[in-house]
């Protein structure tokens, strides 16, 4: 019996070194889009996301032309977050965990190559490649004065 | 009988002193000015009770005060204070549209549910102040039950507002000179928010502020930091997705020690409509309508609210970057 609770204590705190190991991984991160520019944005109150989308002056052209597939030479990348209710301000939400990343081209030669990269945790993986593109090219530009 | 007597004159002579010296005190103490109650808040009596128990003594012209309250010197700090809460907050002269009230009730609301308000040092004197649970609820449910109320009016005053005005050539400036730069619109996304008045928030801030975040370097933020709040109002499509509909404003918070030093070292600026038009009527706008809030609810983040949330690993990022 006391073996028994040895080993359970050990487990233990071998679990609660593991846990504080990963909130000690833990950053605020900013994505990097490159050279990519931020286009446009939404947010999804049933999955609880909220999502950026980046792209080349060809994406922006492509999305301000209302095209159902992206022009030659276009990259377009779809990045989505969780958001969570603000924890500095009641009334508010922000983005939380990042999700995935879509990646959405088309080549010089009009080949279009669609990508995702999530952490497979996420409801995207058995996703459908059509509906995703027809989606991403759903998106009008942001207006900024 | 010597010994105690030679004892007793020194003590005698330093109460006289501290006598004389608190006599002295109150020639300059100068009572606060009595201000009339042009437009009182309007809301429940519920609220209204809370309030006037708990924030009117420093934010109305109605003060209520203690008789200790008035004696010098603690009557130099009580009056300090009441000067400095009414710029920011009077509930006596209440001019505000549905949706400015709104915007208010839910900064007291986060005043009030954070500890922040009131003063924990204005609670010691005044227990009779302090804020229950009770009444957080109660301010709470009014708080939230004024969004459906005041958002459709907002909308339409919106809505002229852009029609009415188009950009101009001059660059826009705020009175306390923070300037507009389109530059942002290059700059890396911080973070993403929406607010209860059915906006939508994208964050950006330029290279320094960027490392700034990811360094946690908050305490002070580095000197040249610019972060911008691009707000639109929400518009909603048929399957219920969120998109960003008529733009609203930007919202620029710039850091220079210096030159903002009664504003935490931020100058702020919000510039809105087609055209532009930069909020404030004096250079000292900020100090009475931002800092208090970002002040007492954002300092952990260096007075930023929408700083990106520490949730996600840098392993995470990079294998999904790949």
């Amino acid at each position: 019996m006391k073996k028994i609770f040895i080993l359970i204590s050990i487990a233990t705190l071998f679990m609660a070194c593991e846990s504080s190991e990963n909130e000690k991984d833990l950053q605020r991160i900013v994505f990097d889009a490159g050279d990519l520019k931020f286009i446009s944005t939404s947010m999804n109150t049933t999955q609880g996301t909220s999502s950026a989308l980046y792209g080349n002056q060809k994406a922006l052209t492509s999305l301000q032309e209302e095209k159902s597939l992206p022009l030659k030479g276009s990259i377009l990348k779809l990045v989505t977050w969780k958001y969570h209710d603000n924890p500095q301000y009641i009334g508010g939400t922000i983005t939380g965990e990042l999700l995935s990343i879509e990646t959405l081209e088309s080549d010089k030669n009009g080949n279009i190559n669609y990508q995702l990269k999530d952490d497979s945790k996420t409801k995207y993986n058995s996703v459908n490649k059509d509906n995703r593109i027809k989606y991403i090219m759903s998106y009008k530009p942001v207006t900024r004065p | 009988m010597t010994t105690i007597k030679k004892k007793s004159y020194p003590i005698a002579i330093i109460f006289l002193i501290s006598l004389g010296i608190f006599v002295g005190l109150q020639f300059f103490n100068e009572p606060l000015k009595g201000e009339s109650v042009t437009k009182p808040i309007e809301a429940p009596r519920e609220v209204i009770s809370i309030l006037e128990n708990s924030c009117f003594n420093c934010h109305s012209n109605q003060q209520n005060l203690n008789w200790y309250d008035k004696i010098a010197p603690i009557s130099w700090a009580v009056n300090k204070d009441v000067k400095r809460a009414k710029e920011v907050l009077n509930f006596s002269e209440w001019n505000y549209s549905a949706g400015e009230h709104q915007g208010k009730m839910y900064a007291i609301l986060n005043m009030m549910q954070s500890g922040k308000m009131p003063l924990p040092e204005y609670t010691i004197l005044h227990p009779s102040a302090k804020i229950t649970p009770k009444d957080v609820e109660v301010i709470r449910k009014y708080t939230l039950s004024l969004s459906s109320i005041s958002s459709n009016k907002k909308v339409e005053k919106e809505i002229s507002k852009s029609v009415e005005t188009k950009k101009s050539n001059d660059t826009p400036v705020s009175p306390n000179g923070v300037k507009y730069t389109d530059d942002y619109k290059n700059w890396k996304v911080i973070s993403m928010s929406t607010l209860f008045d059915h906006s939508l928030r994208v964050i950006y801030g330029n290279d320094i502020a960027v490392k700034a975040i990811e360094n946690e370097d908050f305490h002070p933020w580095p000197d040249g930091s610019v972060v911008v709040k691009s707000v639109w109002k929400q518009e909603k499509l048929a399957d219920g997705e969120i998109r960003a509909g008529e733009f609203v404003n930007a919202q620029f918070m710039v850091k220079d020690s210096k030159k903002y030093t009664d504003t935490e070292g931020w100058g702020f600026a919000k510039f809105s409509g087609n055209d532009l038009h930069p909020t404030g009527k004096t250079e000292s706008f900020a100090r009475e309508s931002c800092i208090a809030c970002h002040h007492q609810l954002a300092e952990k983040t260096g007075y930023l609210f929408d700083v990106p949330m520490k949730l996600n690993t840098e392993k995470l990022l990079k294998t999904l970057q790949k």
